[in-house]
């Protein structure tokens, strides 16, 4: 008896324990989104999209299991909003994830929308703007999800976030770039680099000998950067909020949208101090102004009152640095390879020129245009339809996935540039690319590409990385697997904000009947849709009777015609008919001389005939 | 994203062969023209010191526009090379197109003259004859010298010329072209382009001798204008092309013959091939030379042609008009007219009397002040308008 009162109690304990190590405590910010000045890098003043009048935006920290609340105010006036966690599940709060026209409706200026959802991952992420193209305006900054737990914890003394970006002096809606005057498709230039959006020189203090975990974010719209220390490497032992088992590393090449968590141990003098050096990717640039910055220096200052060298780049061209390939990294977890798919994915990247002269992206045959209707909203309010791609519009590229299918997206790049792909609300399995990162990744980027063939690719790996942004190669592939598990609608995008805009996206529609039966929008998310004139029910094209009829949904811009058009076969008819009726003008005066000076013309003839 | 356009060494000759071929087939399609008019003509008979005279001189211009052509050349491909930079390239358009237009306005006067002086044979026979057999008048004036002067050699200046403009524009394009390509690429491909343009040329020359001289001369003329128009539309195509690569910012055809090497606004038709611009265009780039095609024509482009041949039809009508009927009612009291204008102004810029006829000058005073006049009710007017306009106002307060 007594030893089964013990037992309970020990019970009760244990139980006491488990509930105060996980009790989760909610985590509230109220942002009033208005713009603000800002000048990081110290080159131009501009306006910037504020938090509660700041600039740059806080980071948002919680810990492993808090239930994060986000009021937010769109103060812009003249913009629209929005707020996505990247790299956050949401699993049943699908309506939490933030892109407008996919799982909610643009914050039109003057409303609100709550965001309220429990985080139950670790690790780094960082959360934005997923309106339009508003984020690269500043709306951007890092998530940071504690983890007492981690099998890192202990391993390291302090923690630094650092975050990387791209910066451009112009408003994003000032920026000329889908047009016909730009028919390659230039990506527009930055006109700097931020390192924790400021170019002046970050001093990160640190104590020789001690352990220091480095939560390293690229929160930009276009451009890579490389990262490496000198005279330091580092153990790699989170991507994307994924724990890997820890991996030496010296040089890491961090697509936007992408984090790395490395353990960094400091030497033991305090002679020097040490360049963090950050190279911007300078192959996704069309061209290279000479007043662009593409390296920059910050320090592990050891000692203050030494000198801070600038960075020795020892390479004439990024491309001869040789970054981690993150393919070879293992989840701490050990998670084997997903069994063979039962939906194969294939899909290629495309960039083209349209009907109005201007480029666009296109997967397969797709440029994803935004329906009428949010793509969740259709979810809930299609009934049994659901599961019918057509309600969701022929443009939206959307995809219906079985619940728990094992899904592989295969995809084929066409293009001669890199692209970061992201797929909300999951972290998939990367188990395939070719090339991979080194001295080989730009070698399909001339010639024709390089599609992947099943029969015959490299070896899967064991236990593959897993992330939920994966760089694809200049005219190479990858190859993708993750379970269904999450119902909800995720689009699938190139993460660079420029391809975004010109439909470099598709949707996955997860299981829509179990959506409708686990998601419940809050009536603010309703009142965000009436404030912006959006409507929230019907399909893709709005149409709440009839769900298959999609007359006046959006679409994409049309094909550009190869050839002569109606237009051209008139015109050259026409061309023809007066360059004909202009020779027999000619003809008719060259001839009309002819009767009258026959007798004189035939003259020299007989003098001829004569003669002979 | 940009494409690289590299020439392979293999293109080269291609590139220079059609280059030189083009320019070559366009010489002798002048030159035999004309040795087919003086054969035809002077050929037999007691002219024919005189022919020989002429065609003498035809092939001395034809040698001596070639030489200057070459220094020039040699000059210009020197200073490309020394500027080391392809700074012509970013004016080549607006080259090519005042080139364009310039040839096809002197091929279609040419072309003009051409079956002119087929209808008045015997009087230019004669003229030209005289012009050449008679030492000069002892007692002329300067300006009829320079015209018996110019008479005496025309069958030197047309040839000359012709070969003087067709060779530098070959030098030029061979130059622009081929800045990148290794020096010995060349020679072959140059040798074997005068080969093919003068064979075809002396086919025509040998056709001509044998048909009439007015058919051969009504089908050349035909050929030239179709030169002629392809040539005014090319004009006005690279003034578009080059406003294009102004807005884009490079080189438009850097970007190949594909989607955005066009401006699609302007744009009428468009094949993502056949471009005669590339590699020398291939056959494509003759057929452009000879009928103007373009792979990817623009409003100007196709606008262009279609008035240049309405252009040619109204002059060829009222050319034949004049000539059955006399002189147009109103066109040419117009023209004449408007040669008097041209003749009063110039006399008036010149700060000098015109004497001609005091009352037209006169007249032209008048006119004058009633235009001043005129502008001065208008005036009268208009303070009238704003001062009722005043009034209105005051009531209104």
């Amino acid at each position: 008896m007594a030893n089964s009162v013990m037992s309970l109690l020990a019970h009760i304990l244990a139980l006491f324990m488990v509930f105060k190590s996980t009790q989760a405590k909610t985590v509230t910010y109220d942002f009033n989104v208005t713009w603000v000045m800002a000048n990081p890098d110290g080159l131009y003043e501009r306006k910037v999209v504020g938090i509660n009048g700041q600039w740059p935006l806080p980071t948002i920290e919680v810990d492993q299991g808090d239930r994060l609340v986000v009021n937010m105010f769109n103060g812009l006036g003249d913009k629209s909003s929005s707020i996505h966690f990247h790299g956050m599940f949401q699993n049943r709060t699908n309506e939490m994830d933030g892109p407008s026209m996919v799982t909610q409706c643009p914050v039109a200026p003057g409303s609100s929308i709550t965001y309220n959802f429990t985080v139950e991952q670790h690790g780094t992420y960082w959360y934005h703007c997923h309106t339009d193209y508003c984020y690269p305006d500043g709306y951007r900054a890092p998530l940071i999800v504690h983890d007492n737990s981690s099998y890192f914890h202990d391993m390291y003394d302090e923690e630094f976030t650092i975050s990387m970006s791209d910066w451009y002096h112009e408003l994003m809606e000032d920026i000329t770039f889908i047009s016909r005057t730009n028919p390659t498709g230039a990506e527009p230039l930055p006109q700097s680099f931020l390192f924790n959006d400021t170019t002046s020189g970050i001093n990160l203090s640190v104590e020789p000998g001690k352990t220091y975990l480095l939560r390293l974010v690229n929160i930009g719209a276009f451009v890579a950067q490389y990262f490496y220390i000198e005279d330091h490497s580092f153990q790699i032992v989170e991507i994307d909020g994924v724990y890997t088992e820890a991996t030496n590393a010296s040089i890491l090449y961090i697509a936007v949208a992408q984090r790395y968590s490395v353990l960094v141990t400091m030497k033991n003098s305090t002679e020097k101090n040490y360049p963090i050096v950050t190279v911007a990717d300078s192959q996704l640039l069309d061209t290279i102004p000479s007043d662009l910055k593409l390296n920059s220096t910050n320090w592990l200052q050891y000692n203050a009152s030494a000198p801070h060298p600038q960075a020795n780049i020892t390479v004439a061209s990024c491309t001869d640095l040789d970054p981690y390939d993150d393919m070879n990294l293992v989840p701490y977890d050990r998670m084997e390879l997903l069994p063979d798919p039962d939906l194969t994915i294939e899909l290629t990247v495309y960039m083209e020129d349209l009907d109005n002269g201007a480029d666009y992206a296109l997967l397969n045959n797709i440029s994803y245009t935004a329906p009428k209707v949010p793509t969740l909203y259709t979810v809930l309010s299609a009934g049994d339809l659901a599961t019918d791609s057509l309600v969701y519009g022929e443009f939206t590229h959307s995809m219906i996935l079985e619940h728990n299918q094992v899904v592989e997206v295969i995809l084929n790049n066409g293009d001669t540039g890199s692209h970061p792909f992201h797929l909300h609300g999951h972290q998939f399995q990367v188990i395939n690319r070719a090339p991979g990162y080194g001295a080989h990744f730009y070698d399909f980027a001339d010639g024709d590409p390089v599609a992947y063939d099943p029969s015959n690719h490299t070896a899967f790996p064991e236990y593959p990385a897993r992330r939920d942004t994966f760089v694809l190669p200049p005219q190479g592939y990858f190859v993708i697997r993750f379970v269904a598990d999450n119902p909800g609608v995720w689009i699938f995008h190139c993460h660079i904000d420029w391809h975004l805009m010109q439909g470099l996206a598709m949707v996955m529609i997860e299981a829509p009947l179990q959506i409708q039966e686990r998601v419940t929008i809050p009536e603010n998310h309703y009142e965000v849709c009436k404030a912006a004139g959006v409507q929230y029910e019907g399909n893709a094209a709005g149409n709440t009777e009839d769900y298959l009829d999609l007359t006046g949904q959006n679409k994409q811009v049309g094909w550009l015609p190869a050839g002569f058009t109606t237009k051209g076969i008139v015109a050259m008819v026409f061309s023809c008919i007066s360059a004909f009726l202009g020779m027999a003008f000619i003809s008719v005066y060259g001839a009309s001389g002819i009767p009258k000076k026959k007798p004189e013309a035939t003259e020299p003839v007989d003098v001829a005939s004569t003669e002979n | 994203m940009g494409n690289n356009q590299v020439f392979a060494v293999t293109d080269a000759f291609v590139i220079v062969f059609f280059i030189i071929f083009r320019e070559c087939l366009e010489t002798t399609v002048v030159v035999s023209v004309l040795l087919a008019f003086l054969k035809q003509t002077l050929g037999e008979g007691d002219d024919r010191t005189i022919y020989k005279r002429l065609v003498k001189q035809v092939w001395w211009g034809c040698a001596l526009g070639l030489f200057l052509c070459l220094a020039i050349g040699c000059g210009m491909i020197g200073a490309f090379y020394g500027l080391g930079t392809d700074t012509f390239s970013s004016t080549e358009d607006i080259w090519e197109g005042v080139l364009g237009i310039l040839a096809s306005l002197i091929i279609t006067i040419m072309g003009a003259a051409l079956l002119r002086v087929s209808k008045l044979q015997d009087k230019w026979r004669i003229k030209l004859s005289k012009a050449l057999a008679h030492d000069q008048a002892p007692n002329e004036t300067r300006k009829g010298r320079m015209k018996r002067w110019m008479e005496k050699y025309v069958m030197f200046f047309l040839p000359f010329i012709t070969v003087l403009r067709e060779g530098l524009e070959a030098v030029v394009y061979v130059g622009g072209v081929g800045l990148g390509l290794p020096a010995s690429s060349f020679p072959l491909a140059v040798f074997c382009g005068l080969l093919a343009g003068c064979s075809v040329g002396y086919l025509i020359y040998k056709g001509g001798r044998e048909t009439s001289m007015q058919i051969f001369l009504i089908i050349s003329t035909c050929f030239l204008y179709l030169v002629a128009a392809g040539l005014f539309s090319r004009g006005v195509w690279y003034f578009q092309n080059n406003a294009w690569n102004h807005i884009i910012g490079g080189d438009a055809s850097e970007t190949g013959s594909g989607p955005g090497s066009y401006d699609i606004d302007q744009s009428v038709w468009h094949v993502n091939c056949c471009n005669p611009e590339l590699n020398g265009g291939g056959g494509w780039g003759i057929f452009n030379a000879l009928l103007g095609w373009t792979n990817s024509a623009t409003y100007g482009s196709v606008i262009g042609y279609n008035l240049y041949w309405l252009c040619v039809m109204i002059a060829y009508a009222m050319m034949y008009y004049t000539e059955r009927y006399g002189p147009i009612p109103y066109i040419h009291p117009a023209m004449r007219k408007l040669a008097s204008i041209k003749g009063r102004t110039k006399a008036f810029v010149l700060c000098q009397h015109y004497e001609k006829d005091g009352s037209e000058a006169s007249t032209l005073q008048v006119e004058a002040s009633g235009g001043i006049q005129h502008s001065l009710v208008a005036d009268e007017k208009n303070a009238g308008g704003s001062s009722t306009l005043m009034q209105r106002t005051v009531t209104d307060s």
